[in-house]
């Protein structure tokens, strides 16, 4: 079995480019409903070194899955200018975020958001398909991946067959397939019991740290304080607090 | 290359897995499709059938001829026929005369006999017969012996085996003069003549038809085949050749005119079957918003991992493509079994109606199978464009469980039933567009413009009953009806698509409803005012001859001395066409009908008219040819008969429902008088004093008719007028079986949508009404709120289709029915049947609740909510 670090490549040597990963200013998302607005995040400036675990805190509504959606492609903003791994997403085409969330940033989420339809195997190769890899290249990856995080007897599991903890492990392997310099994680362990919990973040802990990924995780839970360079709170949209690790 | 893996791998991952797992509503949708394809794909191959098999049997008959000579109303002398032969350019000139008749035995079916001179005949038409024994010493051409042996015969290889006889075998055939004996000396060929009618067909010598038929010196007409590279000045000599009664014309004329008469049914029948198909339409969109919809989450999911708005919509194109496809290939062997049902349905139809077709057998036309696989797959990939279209709208930022806008959703029912007004509002110019070649193209387009429209409006319509009716409903139903109402609001689109089908399949239910009742109303007055009479007396098979030849004399004779006191109404009857518009010109005697009978008006004044049309100084033309021929009150009709042109003003237009094209109605008196024939085509018999029971008179003057005129009993048929009446109506309600079986398809096809529907939307809000369980809601509150749904739902849908029926009855009968046939009737409306049958939908839809109501409770509220 090969070791996590070998099956990376160039996106997570561990050699961290100049000049930082995330750079936004005045970032500013807003919603409207029928008879108002909802602001989900407000005049955010934040930037992010690669290499950096940054854990985004805050309570329920203070933004934080907006600003995951920004930062993963998934959303524009209403305001404000945003640069993640050198492409400008404020202004970036509908393709260019398409490409983007393919080849840059590796997404898990708190509902782990596999295709029910799909056994582990193929949920993990999915997004190197849809990058235009061929099946049998991608297929052997995925294996190693999914052999990497403790899942190779069940690989042809369909979700519904699957634990908590091992659909957000082939989650987590999902989000690798297409090597991306960038993970970010919604609520990870909000779906798991604590052991699992622990085990998840052990393992993005890893991709930062041996991998030189660069990470960031959206949580309520303290699991993720030991691994965090940075912790950024959020309230009502804002920055309410940044505080660096040691 | 790899692209199309790729697709096809997703999609097979990603659809046909999600497809497979709900087997179910799959198979409802692939088994609507299928009975749509199948309903569309057997009519056309039916009507295809049929009228190949009259253009084959008119092709065949007509044969090479480049031109045909005839005398419109009579015969052709045989003299005409060694004139003809010595003009230079003529090739061969072969006197046919044809007849239907009945064998006396085994089968008394009508078949056609074909007399001929069989060696003038030879370059114009092939017919071969089955090579004898020449072992057992008989001569190998059977041929010769129709010209040695008189009453000898060659039978079709159809004909044969319907009468059970083999060569050397005899048939005894019905004919005007009597039951004659033939001895078969050979069997047909199933090729050129052989194969016309089905092989239905006998040959005999021209010489022993005339004696057969009591018209020695006479054929029907000369058939010319000319030299190649004839100048047209020479086409145009020959005519002066020819007596001032007899016309030179093109031999295809009849087939084409026949081929118009048939093409209006064919187009309502196509489009009657590609309705089920529309509504199987319904069924598809229906299914594919369901998926689309249910799936947002994982839609979302994948635009996140990196799938582009345009792949996701063709994984759903393709899911309409897929039902399309597995749809039609289901409804082969569908088609099949139903084919055959239509064929005999559908030729019987057109036999009765228009032209005579005898159809044995369907061949497998691939240009029909293509276009019913084309439609089918098109009709599919329509139905799924617009959810597709959705599905590609949904964002990724949705896989974050980030709220989206309400506002949208709302707007969209308004906008879209806006464009459903436009539409609507668009079926009135339309339908006032003239028909192109006959085809209501207009009303056409009209009525798929009014379904759409309806369908459009009905989203809107569901959300203002479930925004106004929930407080209305409480009171009435309790919670539960205020539940329901609130879901109807909210469901939006994924409700809105089955409405629509109910909407379109209730239309067409009422609007054929009325249309038929309408008809039938206005025929039967037709039948009681116009078609009068105690006694109908006919040569036999005149029907099927187009009364070429009159009533015998001594018929005549019997008639005008009958002891019973009796108005007799004579009438000559002359099947003609001007262009392609076939027509009956009938002389009759107007003083005496107008006794007894009436024309329904549509135009021109009694008093002014009557007097001109007792004089010979105007024509009464029928609804049906004022329409095709263009004549309106006051031009003047032009017609040539037996030689004699007859040009009289056009003084009023009555309603006619004779099927075999229009009607001119002349003076009998002033027509004997300008043309010199005496002769009757039928008559009519009114009893002076019909007595408590006219049925039983009447009755008693035809055993009188018999008794005193021993040759009108194989020459002439003679029907009661109530049998004839009443048959009348009988044929009318069997041209419209067909309709009424296909109506039936559409709507089961719809309810099945409905059932569909409903059953999936409870099946997916398992957790909502799990929910319900577990803050204190009883099952029966549960199931009565599902109930709610059903009846907001398919009340909705009939009423709104009833609207919509209205307005589509309104275009059957003024525009499709005028455009197609050529005829209107009375607007009357069948309350009763429409408002017995549209409860029966509304318990079927019901009745689909049921299981999927069983299913949702089969599990405990914590499993389900626990489930998330």
């Amino acid at each position: 079995m090969k070791q996590w670090n070998e099956l990376t490549t160039a996106g997570g040597t561990g050699v961290h480019p100049a000049g930082p990963i995330i750079a936004a200013r005045g970032l500013t998302r807003v919603y409207p409903l029928e008879a108002c607005e909802v602001i989900g995040i407000n005049e955010v400036d934040l930037e992010v070194r690669a290499g950096e675990l940054v854990v985004l805190k805050g309570d329920s509504g203070s933004g934080k899955s907006t600003l995951l959606a920004l930062l993963g492609g998934m959303d524009r903003p209403t305001r404000g200018c945003l640069m993640v791994a050198g492409q400008d997403l404020s202004t970036a085409g509908v393709w260019d975020l398409t490409r983007f969330r393919r080849e840059v940033v590796g997404m898990v989420f708190q509902s782990f958001n596999l295709l029910p339809t799909l056994s582990a195997l193929e949920n993990v190769c999915l997004p190197a398909l849809l990058a235009g890899v061929s099946y049998g290249k991608v297929r052997s990856k995925a294996m190693e991946l999914l052999a990497w995080l403790g899942l190779e007897s069940r690989v042809h599991h369909l979700p519904g067959q699957l634990s908590g903890g091992e659909m957000q492990r082939t989650a987590i392997a999902r989000a690798l397939i297409n090597d991306p310099p960038l993970i970010l994680a919604d609520e990870p362990t909000g779906d798991l019991d604590s052991a699992n919990g622990h085990r998840v973040m052990e393992h993005l802990g890893e991709l930062n740290r041996r991998q030189g990924r660069t990470v960031l995780i959206a949580t309520h839970s303290t699991l993720a304080d030991p691994y965090a360079t940075r912790t950024v709170r959020l309230k009502d949209g804002g920055i309410a607090e940044m505080t660096w690790a040691d | 290359m790899g692209r199309l893996t790729l697709f096809l791998r997703l999609w097979l991952w990603f659809s046909f897995r999600h497809l497979r797992a709900h087997y179910r509503r799959t198979l409802a949708v692939v088994a609507g499709i299928a009975l749509g394809a199948a309903v569309f794909t057997s009519v056309r191959l039916a009507v295809h059938a049929s009228i190949d098999s009259f253009t084959r049997t008119v092709d065949t008959l007509t044969g090479k001829a480049d031109r045909v000579v005839i005398h419109p109303g009579g015969r052709v002398p045989e003299s005409v026929v060694s004139q003809l032969a010595k003009h230079p350019w003529v090739e061969s000139a072969s006197p046919v005369m044809t007849t239907y008749v009945r064998a006396v035995e085994r089968w008394t079916g009508p078949f056609l006999l074909v007399g001929i001179d069989p060696i003038l005949d030879r370059p114009l038409r092939t017919w071969e017969t089955r090579d004898r024994d020449v072992a057992s010493g008989l001569r190998a051409s059977a041929w010769i012996d129709l010209l040695r042996e008189p009453f000898s015969v060659l039978l079709g290889d159809g004909l044969a085996r319907r009468l059970d006889v083999r060569e050397g075998g005899r048939v005894e055939i019905q004919g005007p003069r009597g039951n004659t004996p033939f001895r078969v000396v050979g069997i047909l060929e199933s090729r050129g003549l052989g194969a016309a009618e089905g092989g239905e067909t006998a040959l005999v010598d021209i010489a022993t038809f005339q004696e057969f038929t009591g018209q020695p010196g006479f054929v029907d007409r000369v058939d010319l085949l000319f030299k190649p590279g004839i100048p047209s000045q020479e086409v145009e000599s020959l005519r002066a050749l020819l007596p001032a009664a007899l016309v030179l014309e093109m031999p295809g004329e009849s087939r084409e005119s026949g081929r118009l008469l048939i093409r209006s049914y064919e187009l309502n029948l196509s489009v009657l079957s590609f309705v089920s198909l529309f509504v199987g339409m319904f069924l598809i969109y229906s299914l594919v918003a369901l998926n689309a919809a249910s799936r947002r989450h994982e839609l979302a999911v994948l635009r996140c991992l990196g799938a582009s708005s345009r792949l996701l919509f063709v994984l759903f194109l393709f899911e309409g493509v897929f039902f399309g496809v597995v749809g039609w290939l289901t409804a082969v062997p569908l088609s099949g079994f139903l084919v055959g049902r239509m064929l005999h349905g559908v030729s019987e139809t057109i036999s009765l109606l228009f032209v005579r077709v005898r159809v044995d057998q369907v061949g497998l036309d691939s240009r029909e199978v293509a276009l019913s696989l084309l439609v089918t797959v098109l009709i599919s990939i329509l139905a799924a464009w617009q959810p597709a279209r959705q599905a590609m709208k949904v964002p990724p930022r949705e896989a974050l469980l980030i709220r989206d806008s309400l506002a949208e959703r709302r707007g969209s029912a308004r906008k879209i039933a806006f464009l459903g007004t436009v539409l609507i509002l668009l079926v009135w110019p339309l339908s006032q567009l003239p028909g192109i070649a006959g085809i209501p193209v207009g009303g056409y387009l009209g009525t798929f413009l009014l379904f759409a429209g309806f369908s459009l409006v009905s989203p809107w319509v569901l959300s203002l009953l479930g925004d106004k009716m929930p407080e209305v409903l409480r009171k009435v139903g309790g919670e539960p009806g205020f539940l329901g109402a609130r879901t109807i609001r909210d469901a939006g689109a994924r409700i809105a698509i089955s409405v629509g089908a109910l909407i379109t399949a209730t239309a067409l239910f009422v609007a054929l409803v009325i249309m038929v009742h309408s008809f039938r109303q206005t025929v039967t007055a037709w039948v009681n005012q116009t078609i009068t009479g105690d006694l109908f007396l006919r040569p036999r098979m005149a029907e099927f001859n187009h009364y070429r030849d009159p009533l015998p004399r001594a018929a005549v004779k019997t008639l005008k001395e009958l002891e019973t006191p009796v108005q007799v109404l004579p009438y000559r009857r002359i099947f003609l066409h001007q262009g392609n518009i076939r027509y009956q010109f009938e002389a009759i005697d107007f003083p005496v009908f107008l006794r007894y009978a009436k024309f329904l008006l549509l135009e021109g004044k009694p008093e002014e008219m009557i007097p001109k049309l007792t004089e010979g100084e105007g024509v009464l033309i029928s609804e049906v040819f004022a329409n095709r021929s263009r004549l309106r009150l006051g031009d003047t009709y032009r017609v040539r008969i037996r030689g004699v042109e007859i040009h009289r003003p056009v003084v009023g237009i009555f309603r006619d429902y004779r099927t075999q094209g229009g009607v001119v109605h002349y003076s009998l008196s002033h027509f004997q008088e300008l043309t010199g024939d005496d002769s009757w085509g039928g008559a009519r018999v009114h009893l002076v004093d019909p007595g408590p029971d006219p049925q039983a008179s009447a009755a008693r003057v035809r055993e009188e008719i018999h008794r005193r005129c021993v040759e009108c009993v194989p020459g002439v048929e003679i029907t009661l007028g109530n049998d004839l009446r009443r048959g009348v109506l009988r044929i009318f309600d069997e041209t419209f079986a067909i309709t009424t079986v296909l109506l039936f398809i559409a709507l089961f096809i719809a309810a099945l949508g409905i059932a569909t529907t409903l059953m999936v939307l409870v099946l997916e809000r398992a957790r909502e009404f799990h929910i319900l369980l577990a803050v204190g809601a009883e099952r029966s509150q549960v199931r009565r709120m599902i109930l709610w749904e059903a009846v907001l739902m398919v009340l909705t849908g009939e009423i709104i289709g009833l609207g919509c029926g209205f307005c589509l009855s309104w275009i059957l009968v003024y525009v499709i029915n005028r455009q197609s046939f050529g005829w209107t009737f009375v607007y009357a409306v069948d309350w009763s049947s429409l408002l017995a049958s549209l409860p029966l939908v509304l318990a079927a839809a019901l009745l689909a609740t049921l299981p999927a109501s069983r299913w949702v409770f089969r599990r405990s509220p914590a499993q389900i909510l626990r489930q998330g």
